[in-house]
C-alpha cells in the first residue's frame, strides 16, 4: 500500500528525451531522415511545469515537474499541444527554437478525452515571423507523414512514416474511442520528443499521440479530430466530443440475429447497455435493440460504416469526429423486428457526471478530514495513484467499483466515498490499520458524495459519529466532542493546510 | 503459495545399524510411502488426468495404523508401504484423510506387517528453543536421515495442502526438506510433530513447519466414530475493539474486553444467532480480551483456539452484548461450506458440463488454477464470495471456462469467463441446474450471463447435430460429471482401526 509515483507512458517518454544523447550539430542523415529543403519553421518548443496532486496526501502537490515539447503554430497566433502536455500546469512558456526567445503562455482551451490543448502566447506579436499550419484533413492508409523535430540548434529533424492503419482506439484518458492513425515511423527520440506535429505537405496532419520506440509503431490524433477540436473551441463555449450513451456488441451471431428480430441481410449491433439520462436513453433506445443505420451509413455486423475517405470503419466516428454537441443523429433501428427510427441529440458527458470519474485533473482532488479520517471520493485518477498496474494493484473492490460502475449504479447520480486512510490521533485508537473501505452511512444518512458526508457529521447520534462501511468492520464511532476538540492538534501535527476541500 | 513446498518425495531406505538414539530405534516405526496419484485436469475434466508417482514418509501409531500426511496419499489410486530390513511392498489403504489439517491415517491389509513394528506415543507441545529431531528420507542419500533443531516459534500458521485453514503449527529448525513429508518429529522418544511444510531456500532458511499434537489428536479423536467431521467453525469475523469512543458507543466499560463481530455468514452455524454488530464477550465462559486472546489453562491464546478444539455438533457459549442489552446464545458448529469454493479439493473428480463445444465448470481455487482468469468479474466472485455473500444467490458460479471451436460456437468466444446468470429465464444456481435447463427441447436458449452483454443464444438443433462431432473430434469421453464423487470408495471395515 506505499504511495508510487505514476509515472504515464508519455511522461517516461519526456524523461527518456531529456536524457537522450544530443546528436552532433548537423546529423547525419540516416535512412527516411532527410532535411527537408525549405520547410516552413511551423514549430516552437514549449516548456511546461506542472505538479500533480497527491491523491493519498489530498492537500498537497507534488514535486514540480519539467516537460518539453514541440507546438505547432497555428493561424491566429495559437499553438497545438497535447492536453498530457499541460496536465496540472502552473506555468507554460514558449521558445523560439531558431533564436531562444521566451514568452509565457496561456492555456486558452483543454480536452483531455481529446488530448488536445491550445496555447495563446502573452504576448502577441511573439510568433511573428512564424508560418502557420493549416490541416491537411485528407489522410488516408498509404500516405507517407513526416514527423517534425527539432536538434538543439534549432535546425528541422523530418522523418518520414506510412500510415499503415487507420481506425477507432483508445485516448489516454480511456473515455470512448476515437479516429486514430498508426504510422510505421523509425522515429528518434529529440529533446522536446512530447508533442511530435505530423505533417503531410506542409500542412498539419497530426499529433504523436503514443510511440512505441520497440515496434517504431506510432499512433497519432488526427487532422479530423484536430478540425473538430478548433471548430468548437472558436464557439465561446467549448463543449467537448459528443456521446450517445450506448454500448453495443457485433451481431456476427446468426442466431444472436434471429433472437434480437433483425431481418434483412446481416446488419447493425446490438444494443447491450443504455446510459440512463444520456441521449439515446432519452430517444428511447433500449437495450436488445439492433442499430442497423445512422443517418445515410448503414452499419455491418461487426458494426463498421463505409467512411468515404477511409472506407470500412467503426460508426462511433460519425459520433465523435463528425458531429458535434447539440446535433440530432437519426438511429435506425429495428426492435423484434421491427423497423424504427430514433431522434439522438447528442451530448457531452462530463468526468464528474460518472460515478467513478475517469479523469479528474487540474482541479485539486476534494476530501474531509475528520479526527484522522481521510475521507475521498473514489476516482480512477486515486486508483492510478497504484502505478501503471493499478487495475492489478489497487484494491480489487475499488477496480471492481470503477470497471462496473454502469451496471453498478445504473443511475449513475451518485459518487463513491472511501475512506482512505487514518492518521493516528487519539480519536483513531484502534482504527489506524483501516484503509480503502467504502463509506455507506455516516450518523444513519446515505452518504453518495462528500458533501453528504460533510453534512452527516453535523449531526451526530448521543454525541457519536456513526460511520457503516461496506466492509468490514462494518462500523466505526468517533466521539464527535473529541473530535472538534482535536481538530487543530491534528492539522498542526501532521501539517494539513484545511481538514477539508469540498467542491 | 509457491513459496511453500512439501517436504514430500523421498529417497529409498535403506535400514542398517544406527548410532546411539535419544529417540529410540525410530526404524521400527518409521515407513516409506510410495503413491501413485491420479491428478485431475480442470482444463480437460473428462479426462482421467495426469498419472503421477510420489514418495513420503510416515510412522505407526497404536491400533495398527499409519500416520502421514494427507498431500502424501491425497489423490492416490495405488499405495505401498516398506519397512526397514523388509523387501516386500505393502499395499496400504487411506483410512481417514483430512484435508483441512494435512493428516491422514493408512491401514495395511497384510495381516503381519505391524508384527515388530513399534508403535509410537505422542509427547506434549515442546519447550521454545528445546531440541526435537526430525526423521524422513529427504535428499542426499539413501538412508533414513536424522536432523536436529530447536522449535523457533508456536503460532497459527497457514496449511497450504487445502490453502484456506490455518491452524497451530510449530516451527522448527531443523533442516527437513522434500522427503521429510509424513514423518515424525521426536523428543523424548515421544512423537511431538509431523513435518509438513516449509519455506523453500531461497526464500528463508531454516523456517519449517511440524504439525502439533494438538492437531493430530485432534484429528484422531474426530475419526473414532469412522468419519472425518472436518473441523468446524463459527461462520463469523471479527475486529478489537480497542478505540474508547466505540466502546462507549456500545455501551461497553474501559475493562478491555470484548470484539466487534462484523459479518456473519449467513450459512455458517452463528448465522441465525449472531448478529453485525454485537459484542461478543466471552466463548464458553472464556472473557474474551479487546484484541481478541482468552485464556486457557493458563495459557494466553487467540479466540478462535476455543473453536478449533470442538468437533461437529460440539455447542459453544456465546455471551454477547446486543443493543447495549447482554444475552447468550448457544451455537452448535459445523463446518462453513461457502468457504470450500476457496480451498483446493481433493479426491473429487472436476464437475463440468459441456453442451455445444461450450465447457461449463463451477468456480473453485482448482478451476482458478487450470485457468489463471484475468477477468476482474470472475476474480471478484472469487475473492467474496464467502464476505459478500454472494453464495445466496449462486451457490455455484457456473463460469463458461472453455470453448471448443466448432461451427455452431465460432461467434460464442466474447463470452469465456462469463458466469452464467439464467437460461431462458430460469436462474442458474448449481451445476445441476444448467445440465436440466439444457436437457429441455425449447426453440432456442437464451443464456444471460451477469453483467451487461448480449445473451447467448443457441439453437438445440443445431447443436444437436453437432454433439457427436464435438464429441469425437475433441475426445470428450463423458459431456458431463455433475457428481463430486470420490473416486476412492470411503473405508467399509472399520475393524483393523
Amino acid at each position: 500500500m506505499r504511495k508510487l509515483v505514476v509515472i504515464t507512458a508519455s511522461l517516461v517518454l519526456a524523461l527518456v528525451s531529456v536524457e537522450a544523447k544530443r546528436p552532433p550539430a548537423t546529423p547525419k542523415p540516416i535512412a527516411n531522415t532527410q532535411t527537408v529543403i525549405k520547410p516552413k519553421l511551423a514549430l516552437v518548443r514549449v516548456n511546461v511545469t506542472g505538479q500533480a496532486y497527491d491523491y493519498f496526501r489530498p492537500w498537497q502537490k507534488r514535486a514540480p515537474f519539467t516537460k518539453r515539447a514541440l507546438g505547432a503554430v497555428l493561424p491566429r497566433a495559437r499553438v497545438l499541444v497535447t492536453a498530457d502536455l499541460v496536465t496540472n500546469q502552473n506555468y507554460v512558456e514558449l521558445e523560439r527554437a531558431e533564436t531562444g526567445e521566451k514568452t509565457a503562455a496561456n492555456v486558452t482551451v483543454v480536452d483531455y478525452e481529446a488530448n488536445l490543448a491550445l496555447l495563446e502566447p502573452v504576448d502577441k506579436k511573439f510568433l511573428d515571423g512564424l508560418e502557420a499550419l493549416d490541416l491537411a484533413l485528407d489522410t488516408v492508409v498509404g500516405d507517407r507523414l513526416s514527423a517534425w523535430q527539432l536538434e538543439t540548434t534549432g535546425a528541422l529533424v523530418v522523418t518520414e512514416g506510412l500510415v499503415t492503419t487507420i481506425g477507432m482506439t483508445r485516448y489516454p484518458a480511456e473515455i470512448g474511442d476515437f479516429l486514430t492513425y498508426r504510422l510505421s515511423i523509425p522515429m528518434q527520440y529529440r529533446e522536446n520528443s512530447y508533442t511530435v506535429p505530423l505533417v503531410k505537405k506542409d500542412k498539419l496532419a497530426a499529433l504523436l499521440l503514443r510511440f512505441d520506440p520497440r515496434t517504431q509503431a506510432l499512433d497519432a490524433i488526427p487532422a479530423p479530430i484536430i478540425a473538430h477540436f478548433l471548430k468548437d473551441a472558436d464557439t465561446q463555449n467549448y463543449r467537448g466530443f459528443p456521446s450517445a450513451g450506448v454500448n453495443f456488441f457485433p451481431t456476427r451471431d446468426p442466431d444472436l440475429r434471429k433472437y434480437a428480430g433483425q431481418t434483412g441481410k446481416p446488419a447493425g449491433v446490438y444494443v447491450t447497455s443504455v446510459q440512463p439520462n444520456m441521449p439515446a436513453a432519452k430517444a428511447g433506445l433500449k437495450i436488445g435493440d439492433i442499430i442497423v443505420a445512422i443517418g445515410k451509413d448503414g452499419l455491418d455486423p461487426m458494426g463498421n460504416y463505409v467512411d468515404p475517405l477511409y472506407g470500412k470503419i467503426e460508426f462511433t466516428n460519425l459520433i465523435t469526429a463528425h458531429a458535434f454537441v447539440g446535433d440530432t443523429l437519426q438511429f435506425h433501428i429495428q426492435r423484434e423486428g421491427k423497423p424504427l427510427d430514433l431522434n439522438v441529440t447528442l451530448e457531452h458527458r462530463a468526468s464528474q457526471d460518472y460515478v467513478v470519474p475517469p479523469y479528474n485533473v487540474d482541479r485539486p482532488p476534494s476530501y474531509y478530514v475528520l479526527g484522522g479520517f481521510i475521507f475521498q471520493e473514489l476516482s480512477r485518477q486515486y486508483l492510478r495513484e497504484w502505478g501503471g498496474n493499478w487495475q492489478k494493484d489497487a484494491p480489487q473492490r475499488l477496480v471492481y467499483l470503477d470497471r462496473f460502475q454502469s451496471e453498478l449504479f445504473p443511475e449513475a447520480n451518485r459518487h463513491i466515498v472511501v475512506l482512505s486512510q487514518v492518521l493516528p490521533a487519539n480519536s483513531t485508537i484502534g482504527y489506524d490499520d483501516l484503509a480503502y473501505i467504502v463509506v455507506q452511512k455516516v450518523n444513519g444518512k446515505d452518504i453518495n458524495s462528500l458533501g453528504d458526508l460533510a453534512e452527516a457529521v453535523k449531526h451526530p447520534i448521543g454525541g457519536f459519529v456513526k460511520i457503516e462501511t461496506q466492509e468490514d468492520p462494518k462500523q466505526l464511532e468517533l466521539d464527535a466532542a473529541q473530535v472538534t476538540a482535536e481538530a487543530q492538534a491534528l492539522q498542526q501535527n501532521y501539517g494539513l493546510p484545511s481538514l477539508q476541500r469540498l467542491d | 503459495m509457491n513459496r511453500f513446498c512439501f517436504f514430500f518425495c523421498a529417497f529409498l531406505l535403506s535400514s542398517q545399524f544406527l548410532q546411539a538414539q535419544p529417540n529410540g530405534k525410530i526404524q521400527k516405526s518409521l515407513v516409506r510411502i510410495t503413491a501413485t496419484d491420479v491428478d485431475p485436469d480442470y482444463r480437460a475434466p473428462w479426462n482421467s488426468g495426469a498419472i503421477q508417482r510420489g514418495v513420503g514418509a510416515g510412522f505407526v501409531i497404536d491400533g495398527n495404523r499409519i500416520m502421514t500426511n494427507a498431500h502424501v496419499v491425497s489423490n492416490s489410486r495405488y499405495l505401498t508401504v516398506e519397512r526397514e530390513g523388509d523387501p516386500n511392498k505393502y499395499q496400504a489403504t487411506v483410512r481417514f484423510i483430512a484435508h483441512d489439517c494435512d493428516l491422514a491415517v493408512l491401514s495395511v491389509n497384510a495381516p503381519n506387517f505391524f508384527k515388530d513394528m513399534a508403535p509410537l506415543n505422542f509427547g506434549a507441545i515442546p519447550q521454545l528453543e528445546s531440541t526435537v529431531s526430525a526423521y524422513g528420507y529427504p535428499i542426499g542419500g539413501e538412508r533414513m536421515s536424522v536432523t536436529t533443531g530447536i522449535v523457533s516459534r508456536i503460532d497459527f500458521q497457514l496449511y497450504t495442502h487445502s490453502s484456506i485453514d490455518s491452524h497451530l503449527a510449530i516451527q522448527i529448525s531443523a533442516q527437513i526438506n522434500p522427503g521429510n513429508s509424513g514423518g515424525p518429529v521426536m523428543q523424548n522418544g515421544r512423537v511431538v510433530g509431523v513435518a509438513f511444510q516449509g519455506y523453500s531456500g531461497d526464500v528463508a532458511q531454516g523456517v519449517a513447519y511440524m504439525i502439533p499434537v494438538p492437531v493430530i489428536q485432534r484429528f484422531l479423536k474426530d475419526i473414532v466414530d469412522g468419519h472425518y467431521d472436518k473441523y468446524v467453525d463459527l461462520g463469523l469475523t471479527y475486529s478489537k475493539l480497542q478505540n474508547p469512543a466505540q466502546r462507549r458507543y456500545l455501551g461497553l466499560p474501559d475493562d478491555g474486553r470484548g470484539v466487534l463481530i462484523n459479518t456473519v455468514i449467513t450459512a455458517g452455524p452463528a448465522g441465525k444467532f449472531v448478529q453485525s454488530g454485537d459484542v461478543l464477550l466471552a466463548i464458553d465462559d472464556h472473557p474474551i480480551s479487546s484484541d481478541a486472546f482468552v485464556e486457557i489453562d493458563g495459557d494466553r491464546v487467540q479466540m478462535p483456539e476455543v473453536v478449533e478444539r470442538k468437533f461437529k455438533g460440539d455447542v459453544v457459549k456465546l455471551d454477547l452484548l446486543r443493543n447495549k442489552q447482554p444475552t447468550t446464545v448457544k451455537v452448535a458448529l459445523d463446518t462453513v461450506w461457502p468457504y470450500l469454493l476457496q480451498g483446493r479439493g481433493y479426491d473429487v473428480r472436476p464437475r463440468y458440463v459441456v453442451y455445444a463445444g461450450l465447457l461449463f465448470q463451477p468456480l473453485s481455487l482448482d478451476m482458478v488454477e487450470a485457468y489463471r482468469p484475468t477477468d476482474l468479474r470472475l476474480r471478484h466472485f472469487f475473492d467474496f464470495f464467502v464476505t459478500e455473500q454472494l453464495y445466496l444467490e449462486h451457490p455455484e458460479v457456473i463460469v463458461l471456462t472453455n470453448i471448443l471451436p466448432d461451427p455452431i460456437n465460432t461467434y460464442l468466444s466474447p463470452f469465456r469467463y462469463s458466469i452464467v446468470d439464467d437460461i431462458n429465464g430460469k436462474k442458474i444456481r448449481t451445476l445441476s441446474d444448467l445440465a436440466k435447463a439444457f436437457e429441455e427441447k425449447p426453440e432456442r436458449f437464451v443464456v444471460k450471463m451477469i453483467g451487461e452483454g448480449p445473451p447467448l443464444v443457441l439453437d438445440p438443433k443445431q447443436v444437436e447435430s453437432a454433439r457427436e462431432r464435438i464429441k469425437t473430434r475433441y475426445n470428450v469421453v463423458s459431456e458431463q460429471n455433475l457428481e463430486e464423487q470420490p473416486v476412492a470408495k470411503p473405508p467399509s471395515d472399520q475393524t483393523q482401526i
